[in-house]
């Protein structure tokens, strides 16, 4: 676009000085008028000419009588998003940061209420008011290219990932904090003014000794959102070091803050006084408690018996797992593989197969094991049909609508689109290595022609599935994260239908326990959003994480079931009672509650799709 | 601005800018553009900057404009069906997705359109085999058997469609596929590749929408500086005498009131050369009338009594005057705002730069508080701007 395209900025000092008058208009105000255009006039008179054109200079005029900006309040951007459905809680809490208080504000709504969407909105009404137009968004590397699509599709806000040193002379630029802070870029960011700047996941500023922390503190910026949902993880301290980044001395002086609020690093006092103090610089909007907060979820097992060929691979994989543990001792990171091969069974043979291969590649070419390994391989060859496939192309054309159906491996994603479409059944791949270009493509695919789509990633950002409710597992990560993540690409805001999830999950192998754990016991999939976290957190803290217990407990129970069942169920309570800590929250938590207890800085959010 | 006033604006710069539109509905333009209208919209400065310099003959792009995406849409998704019910159907209401630019073109080769991007929405079911064809080893075997026609489980209508004709569309489509990818390569769709119904960007209009705003930019950019002449009635003054014409220097100013927020104002002022009176509203004035920039026959111009500056101080001092009766209780507010949040930042820093243990920590404490300061009265200062949208001057009937 050539410079003559640009919005002229308002009310800055873009115009040579020459042309600006100032004149006393109140004792508080000053006129200014801004005269280069008449220069230029004047110019062409002299020349005579070059003269544009009646209808195009009507036009220019209606352009700006359309966007002329009529009052100080309205919110002008929602005229100009007509994509865009805010929800109630996010317009007023854009209202309340733009009229309350003045473009500084912390953003601290529960996970899922939409701190994105609040900030765009504030970010947007500034911009046609003209009154931003510099901006810099400092997140996390891994949601970068997130923002600048979400600024671009929902707010039509010009935003750009930086990658070069250019990058930095747009007007609205996304990078990563830990570029930015870095040399060469450092300079060139505390060399400009910013008329905004947001910084998602603000809570990593906690600390005042941080670089982080010196960085944003050096940022010369008008306005500011820091957005985060754990305003305070550990002690009040962060908190106050987050309002002095926006606003120094709205809590007093650190130590006035300690007198007046804190009894314990933990513990606040003056509660009311601090709410009331914090409500002109903070925003927490919180889900319903009664609520349910999503659609429904229906979670069905299908247990599968396996043909007789495959189940003869998974006994012989199985058996040829213990061995390697036996001879080979208690050394968990080299078992690990042969774990990941007897979930693989349970998957697909494609997925064993490859396992195999690598394997065999890797053993010495004396070792007794290469023969092993071949006579696997004999086992799988046996194999004609997938038990699991067939089930789930059954399935898929009984519900006769979009389904998900996620694997854990390459094989047998490949394998299954094999297999669909050699029964005239339209589905598309989707994976992590795909570019950002592709995977949009798949997602268009399908939205508009496939039934069916076969992922291997659920993480990341990017696929967002609302118009699809069915969700196969194909087989079960198992880290619980991993399978809310996958869950979470259907079941969320916007998703209006339940959300049907079905797990395949096979008789008498190790999947059986798995999914015996993940619904029965820990009943995961019925957690509220952000529940699990916390729980994981707390446990893994204890014995590593849940994928190596698992692993370490496979192994340990030398092939017999019974051992393996009770051990499973160890673990499963010992899940269980971490649950019920954290569900019953608040004495356990005091430190991290404090912020979340507080009501009167945001509404309460019922969200329902009925 | 709601979807006509939309849809007029824009119908208004594409005549005004000579644009050709092929195709309109009260919901969209299809149009090919002026090399004027394509260097303001088509972001192709490299492409213009080629053209200028080689003197080759400029290819303008050709867009589809949809002023009111709701209907269009249906009207597509209702012309649809009834297309696809004739015999090779899918092909044709292919052609139609695509703007139906050079219906003979789209008619020629079948096939092109099938190549179509998915985002277009309506194709041919044998686009659906495009993912398997293009996706990086999807599918362990089957990848290269893919016939064109595989996805017609997906679409009956297409199944009705011959069977040869499938076949040589594959090839079109193919080679078409090829000039599209060419084409993206490029940064720009050459027009005769256009002409064969490929791919005609869709871009929406609505309030608020890049291209729209990009259509604004480009109404001013080309519409700042006018001298026009009013046409005197057909007929009304005798071929002997001569009308008596005045010169008026017209402004349009936009008046910005901001601190932290703002609001804005417009206003329309009109300043006799002749005799220095001044009037508001000039700009409805000079709607209600007939302009043209030639100097029409039998008029004489009043001679200019006062200088250009002159009027200029008119405009301003009555600007002015206008301005001073104004209410300023917000920026009494704003100012208020700024006292407080100076104070507190008072409150805070002074005591820091007191009790900082050395000088090079008072130095940049200090430093740090003049820093918030300055943000603080970018942030809340109340201010008025005015400046102008456009100006020109205007040759009307009559001496006032």
């Amino acid at each position: 676009m050539s410079l003559d395209n640009k919005q002229p900025l308002h009310g800055s000092s873009a115009a040579p000085d020459a042309a600006l008058v100032t004149r006393k208009l109140h004792p508080l105000v000053d006129l200014q008028y801004d005269r280069s255009t008449f220069d230029e006039l004047q110019n062409r008179i002299a020349k005579n000419g070059p003269w544009d054109d009646w209808t195009l200079y009507q036009l220019s005029m209606e352009a700006e009588q359309a966007k002329r900006i009529e009052s100080f309040e309205q919110l002008q951007c929602l005229r100009s998003l007509p994509m865009l459905e805010p929800m109630p809680h996010q317009i007023s809490t854009a209202r309340k940061v733009l009229h309350e208080m003045g473009g500084r504000a912390i953003l601290a709504d529960e996970v899922g209420l939409g701190k994105t969407i609040e900030a765009g909105l504030v970010l947007k009404e500034y911009i046609v008011r003209g009154l931003v137009r510099r901006t810099l968004i400092l997140v996390p590397a891994s949601l970068v290219l997130q923002w600048v699509r979400e600024l671009n599709q929902k707010f039509g806000i010009s935003a750009v990932a930086q990658k070069k040193a250019h990058t930095w002379h747009y007007d609205v630029v996304v990078a990563s904090m830990d570029t930015a802070k870095r040399d060469p870029h450092r300079d060139v960011i505390l060399g400009t003014d910013y008329d905004m700047v947001i910084i998602d996941e603000a809570h990593k500023l906690k600390n005042k000794k941080t670089t982080n922390y010196q960085f944003v503190t050096e940022l010369r910026k008008k306005y500011c959102l820091l957005l985060t949902a754990t305003p305070v993880q550990n002690n009040l301290d962060e908190l106050y070091n987050l309002i002095t980044l926006l606003k120094p001395g709205q809590l007093g002086r650190q130590s006035e803050f300690a007198a007046n609020f804190v009894v314990d690093k933990r513990l606040p006092k003056n509660e009311e006084q601090l709410q009331t103090a914090l409500s002109s610089i903070m925003i927490r909007n919180r889900r319903g408690d009664g609520g349910i907060s999503f659609t429904k979820r229906f979670v069905k097992n299908i247990p599968l018996q396996l043909s007789a060929d495959e189940q003869a691979l998974y006994d012989a994989v199985t058996a040829f797992v213990h061995e390697r543990y036996d001879e080979s001792g208690p050394d968990l990171s080299s078992m690990l593989p042969l774990v990941t091969l007897q979930r693989e069974v349970c998957s697909s043979r494609d997925a064993v197969f490859l396992t195999l291969v690598n394997m065999f590649k890797k053993t010495a070419e004396d070792s007794p094991v290469r023969a092993k390994i071949w006579e696997l391989v004999e086992f799988i060859k046996k194999i004609e049909a997938n038990t699991k496939a067939e089930k789930a192309l059954e399935l898929v054309k009984e519900m006769n609508d979009k389904v998900i159906i996620f694997t854990e491996y390459r094989a047998t994603q490949e394998y299954l689109l094999q297999y669909f479409r050699s029964h005239d059944m339209i589905a598309v791949p989707y994976r992590g290595g795909m570019n950002r270009g592709k995977k949009d493509w798949m997602m268009d695919l399908f939205r508009g022609r496939a039934q069916v789509l076969i992922a291997t990633e659920a993480g990341g950002e990017g696929i967002n599935l609302q118009f699809c409710h069915h969700m196969i597992n194909f087989d079960l990560p198992w880290n619980p994260m991993r399978v809310e993540q996958r869950i979470g690409r259907v079941h969320r805001l916007g998703q209006t239908e339940d959300v049907k999830i079905y797990n395949l999950c096979t008789l008498g192998t190790i999947e059986e326990h798995i999914v015996h754990l993940l619904h029965e016991k820990i009943n995961m999939f019925e957690l509220v959003i952000g529940e699990l976290d916390h729980i994981l957190e707390r446990f893994e803290k204890k014995d590593g994480s849940l994928e190596q217990q698992l692993a370490r407990m496979l192994l340990e129970s030398g092939g017999s079931d019974t051992e393996l069942r009770e051990k499973i169920s160890d673990l499963a309570s010992s899940i269980t009672q971490i649950r019920d800590e954290v569900q019953q929250g608040p004495e356990l938590q005091a430190g991290t509650q404090i912020v979340s207890q507080m009501t009167a800085l945001g509404q309460t959010v019922e969200i329902r799709h009925e | 601005m709601n979807e006509k006033q939309v849809h007029k604006f824009v119908q208004r710069y594409l005549e005004a800018t000579q644009c050709q539109v092929l195709e309109k509905s009260p919901c969209h333009f299809t149009v090919k553009l002026s090399p004027d209208a394509d260097r303001e919209l088509t972001n192709r400065p490299y492409y213009w900057s080629f053209v200028d310099r080689t003197n080759a003959a400029p290819e303008t792009m050709t867009y589809l404009l949809v002023t009111d995406r709701e209907k269009y849409d249906a009207a597509q998704a209702g012309t649809l069906p009834a297309q696809q019910r004739l015999p090779g159907g899918a092909f044709g209401a292919a052609g139609t997705a695509a703007g139906s630019i050079g219906s003979a073109g789209a008619a020629a080769f079948p096939g092109a359109a099938s190549s179509v991007r998915p985002d277009a929405g309506i194709g041919p079911a044998n686009t659906i085999a495009s993912p398997t064809v293009h996706g990086d080893t999807a599918g362990l075997a089957s990848t290269s058997t893919v016939p064109a026609g595989s996805g017609s489980a997906a679409a009956g209508p297409a199944e009705s469609a011959d069977s040869s004709a499938s076949t040589a569309a594959a090839d079109t489509g193919q080679a078409a596929a090829a000039d599209a990818a060419l084409g993206r390569s490029l940064g720009f769709v050459h027009g005769n590749i256009n002409q064969t119904g490929l791919r005609i960007p869709r871009e929406e209009m609505y309030f608020g929408s890049r291209k729209l705003d990009q259509l604004f930019g480009a109404a001013k950019s080309k519409g700042s500086y006018v001298f026009l002449f009013q046409e005197p009635e057909r007929g009304a003054a005798s071929p002997y005498s001569s009308t008596p014409y005045t010169a008026w220097l017209g402004i349009n100013m936009r008046v910005e009131f901001a601190c932290d927020r703002k609001r804005e104002e417009i206003h329309s002022y009109g300043i006799s050369l002749a005799t220095g009176y001044c009037t508001e509203q000039f700009h409805d004035r000079l709607q209600r009338l007939k302009l043209t920039p030639r100097l029409p026959a039998n008029i004489h111009l009043a001679k200019n009594g006062l200088s250009f500056n002159k009027a200029l101080s008119i405009m301003e001092q009555a600007l002015e005057r206008k301005l001073k009766s104004y209410d300023y209780e917000w920026a009494g507010a704003a100012t208020e705002r700024l006292e407080e949040e100076l104070e507190r930042i008072r409150l805070y820093y002074e005591p820091l730069i007191e009790h900082a243990a050395d000088d090079e920590l008072k130095q940049s404490v200090r430093e740090q508080y003049e820093q918030r300061q300055s943000e603080i009265r970018w942030q809340y200062e109340p201010r008025v701007t005015a400046s102008a949208i456009n100006c020109g001057i205007f040759h009307l009937e009559g001496i006032e």
